[in-house]
């Protein structure tokens, strides 16, 4: 690989997940609660830092040659950003909601405050005593 | 022979759905005359049954730009489980739901070798069984 092409490489890869980082940071101030922020953080951790582990991968390639442990490593640090990163935001995602945090008032429809049309939220496992004495 | 060729077409899925909505969560900052985002959260009555189709289902979504699972309810003897996904650039319920059902046909078609052949399930499961009552109790 000449300079050229691992310059060039380095550059868009490094860029363009920098530049991720940062509009995934300004796109935090423009959602107004915790799950549209935990939303729209994903470009960074499911784009943007693998592109820099790409762009680092690049670098090594061209200074240190070709080796497979570093490959291995690349290809590892990849594939476990995105696994990582995805349940993540599975895992804070679900915490805001258990833990009460409001949800924007203008999401719309919310589906876990309100059913949709026509259907009757029966719990099938409440005991039998609870439909007896339920609120009715 | 098939799942290898459908996982290959799944990761490209997604690979491709990941860049498309980080260009929409940039993209959309540029417009200031509309509202950023339309946050809504979809019911998702899921196809998928094993432990292992739900989790990479969960997974897939989630990484997916704007789009978020926040609550996952267990599935019953009569009702499916389901997913509760916070959409946030969808036009509307019905948009988002075509393109929750789109992944995950693909998915099974992953994990089952093909692709699924009954439609998604309804929000009214009880439908059927409620018409069929009476009519056992006539013969």
């Amino acid at each position: 690989m000449n300079d050229v092409t691992a310059t060039v490489l380095v550059g868009v890869f490094g860029i363009s997940g920098s530049l991720l980082m940062l509009f995934s940071a300004l796109a935090m101030f423009r959602v107004r609660d915790a799950l549209s922020r935990i939303n729209v953080f994903s470009p960074a951790t499911g784009l943007g830092m693998p592109l820099i582990v790409a762009a680092a991968y690049v670098y090594v390639l061209h200074t240190e040659g070709f080796a497979w442990i570093t490959l291995l490593m690349a290809v590892g640090a990849f594939v476990c950003l995105i696994i990582v990163s995805s349940v993540a935001s599975n895992t804070l995602s679900r915490s805001s909601v258990l833990s009460g945090q409001p949800v924007h008032r203008k999401t719309s429809p919310n589906r876990l405050a309100h059913p949709p049309a026509g259907v009757v939220d029966v719990d099938p496992d409440a005991p039998a005593a609870a439909e007896e004495t339920g609120e009715s | 022979m098939m799942r290898l060729i459908h996982g290959i077409s799944y990761v490209g899925y997604i690979a491709w759905a990941i860049v498309t909505g980080s260009v929409t969560i940039v993209a959309r900052q540029f417009r200031f005359s509309r509202p950023y985002a339309e946050p809504m959260i979809v019911e998702v009555p899921l196809r998928a049954a094993t432990d292992l189709e739900i989790t990479l289902f969960a997974s897939s979504i989630t990484i997916t730009p704007g789009t978020l699972v926040t609550a996952i309810a267990a599935g019953t003897s009569t009702a499916p489980p389901v997913f509760f996904v916070h959409a946030l650039f969808e036009d509307s319920e019905q948009t988002a739901l075509e393109g929750l059902y789109d992944m995950e046909s693909r998915l099974l078609a992953m994990t089952r070798g093909r692709a699924p052949v009954s439609s998604p399930p309804a929000h009214v499961s009880s439908t059927p069984i409620a018409e069929a009552g009476p009519e056992r109790g006539e013969s």
